[in-house]
């Protein structure tokens, strides 16, 4: 594969989220607000490619029987040191954030990729791997918060764009839109989308339903 | 060595873990005092806030904020003898190390514990703003289990030690989005010219599980409910009742009311 193939399929053909259904944890948590959902790209993408590379860079030194464990604890290593750095450096957005830097250890994704993509190739293939897949979870995870922050409290990124009715304006903010559930129907909604546009990643029913009359005679 | 004898995943396993290891703990080491200053520099834009000494628009540098917040009146309150305390130095004593140490700290009997913390410190740090010879305001500091983690805050009072003349939640792990809204600054002006004491013995204060119109009969006590956090909500109300409370600091303001405190000397 060339570069920008690696690069960019996983921005929309071979999306984290849409085609594997990766990383929904933190989709639902943190997308009610753009700024927690940039900084969350952000340090996931950056935790991607640490990830990534180390494992990459050891991969013909791991064996298969401690191979989980072995991933398991550069992500966390990487995850605890960038939550530090945040603390240390970035103290109002580590608030904003709060338990959820930590949560990026449980993030399918960075798992997912050191499992198909960082055990079996290169250094520099594995870290193009994990910045593409990185934004494509960031562009899914901006893109809900977009819709959820502004139909929910009216505001992009904390400056008002709506002018809600309990301010004196005329938008009266669906409150749902700030809980996790609202996130499960927004990237519902673009799985639709995508798979519409992109008949080739539906995937094959499990089983065919039995027609009715032979199901009743069972 | 063979990928798969155990010894080659004994060796990989304890390399990586003390690689790992090293790189977490020289970490948390190496940033520890630039998180203690971060920490202490939002503590005291935190007070400097509430104080009321800030003029509206202006932010101090970060220096300048520190000077302002030295200058402060920082006292030791004893809240159980209902008095201030020389036994600790204010700028020092460490007040979340006092709760569990034996001595400093105390049980909270569960009859009176309505903010779910189990033990506090028997001494707080406290600040006073004063206005020639009299008290103008006086910063508490108060906490308080929420949904997900202890909410620490600062409510400060008026003059008659009983309208809240602001108030602020500086550290909290509350839900992004929902209980967050804590430390929304529409809400928490709210809280300005609400009476924490309404005649009856215990707090009257609440925060409300709707919206409270204004000039209602509920609007001197209660600010607006947070919609999606009703926990948290409850659980800022329950704080305010705890720290307000008899086994809290009303016995102490109750007392500062009737014999108010001698400004100190001023060393100029």
């Amino acid at each position: 594969m060339n570069i920008r193939e690696i690069l960019y399929t996983p921005l929309l053909k071979e999306n984290p989220v849409t085609l594997h259904v990766l990383g929904i944890c933190a989709a639902l948590a943190i997308t009610n607000s753009v700024t927690s959902s940039l900084i969350m790209s952000l340090a996931t993408t950056i935790v991607l490619v640490i990830s990534n590379a180390t494992i990459s860079l050891i991969r013909n030194h791991l064996p298969g029987s401690v191979r989980i464990i072995v991933q398991i604890t550069i992500i966390a290593s990487a995850v605890t040191v960038i939550d530090q750095c945040m603390q240390a450096f970035v103290p109002e957005l580590a608030r904003t954030l709060s338990v959820y830097i930590g949560m990026i250890v449980t993030n399918c994704i960075v798992l997912g990729r050191a499992e198909a993509c960082a055990m079996k190739n290169g250094v520099t293939h594995s870290i193009l791997d994990a910045i593409g897949n990185g934004v494509g979870y960031s562009i899914v995870l901006v893109s809900v918060s977009i819709i959820r922050e502004l139909l929910g409290n009216g505001s992009l990124m904390g400056y008002e764009i709506l002018a809600l009715t309990r301010d004196g304006g005329w938008f009266e903010p669906n409150e749902m839109m700030l809980l996790s559930p609202s996130a499960f129907f927004i990237i519902g909604f673009m799985i639709w989308g995508v798979r519409t546009w992109l008949p080739e990643q539906v995937e094959q029913a499990d089983f065919k339903p039995l027609p009715l009359q032979q199901a009743e005679k069972i | 060595m063979d990928n798969n004898s155990p010894q080659k995943a004994i060796i990989v396993v304890a390399t990586v873990a003390f690689i790992a290891s090293l790189l977490v703990s020289s970490a948390v080491v190496i940033l520890r005092p630039i998180q203690l200053d971060n920490q202490l520099l939002e503590r005291s834009r935190n007070v400097m806030q509430l104080s009321g000494l800030l003029t509206d628009g202006e932010t101090p540098t970060d220096d300048e904020m520190l000077r302002l917040f030295r200058e402060l009146d920082a006292r030791i309150i004893e809240v159980d003898a209902a008095d201030f305390s020389d036994e600790h130095d204010p700028n020092t004593f460490d007040q979340r190390r006092a709760v569990n140490n034996p001595e400093r700290g105390i049980d909270i009997p569960p009859a009176s514990d309505q903010a779910n913390l189990g033990r506090r410190s028997r001494f707080v740090t406290t600040y006073l703003v004063w206005e020639d010879d009299k008290i103008k305001r006086i910063i508490l500091p108060v906490r308080g289990t929420g949904m997900w983690s202890m909410l620490y805050g600062f409510v400060a009072l008026e003059s008659d030690l009983n309208t809240i003349a602001a108030a602020t939640f500086f550290e909290h792990t509350e839900t992004p989005g929902l209980g967050d809204q804590i430390t929304r600054p529409v809400w928490l002006a709210q809280w300005r010219g609400r009476k924490i004491y309404g005649g009856d013995a215990s707090p009257r204060f609440a925060v409300s599980s709707g919206s409270v119109a204004e000039g209602s009969n509920i609007a001197q006590y209660e600010v607006d409910g947070l919609t999606g956090a009703s926990i948290t909500g409850d659980a800022v109300t329950n704080l305010i009742h705890y720290w307000f409370g008899m086994h809290g600091y009303q016995p102490f303001l109750d007392k500062l009311r009737d014999k108010p405190p001698a400004r100190p000397e001023q060393d100029s």
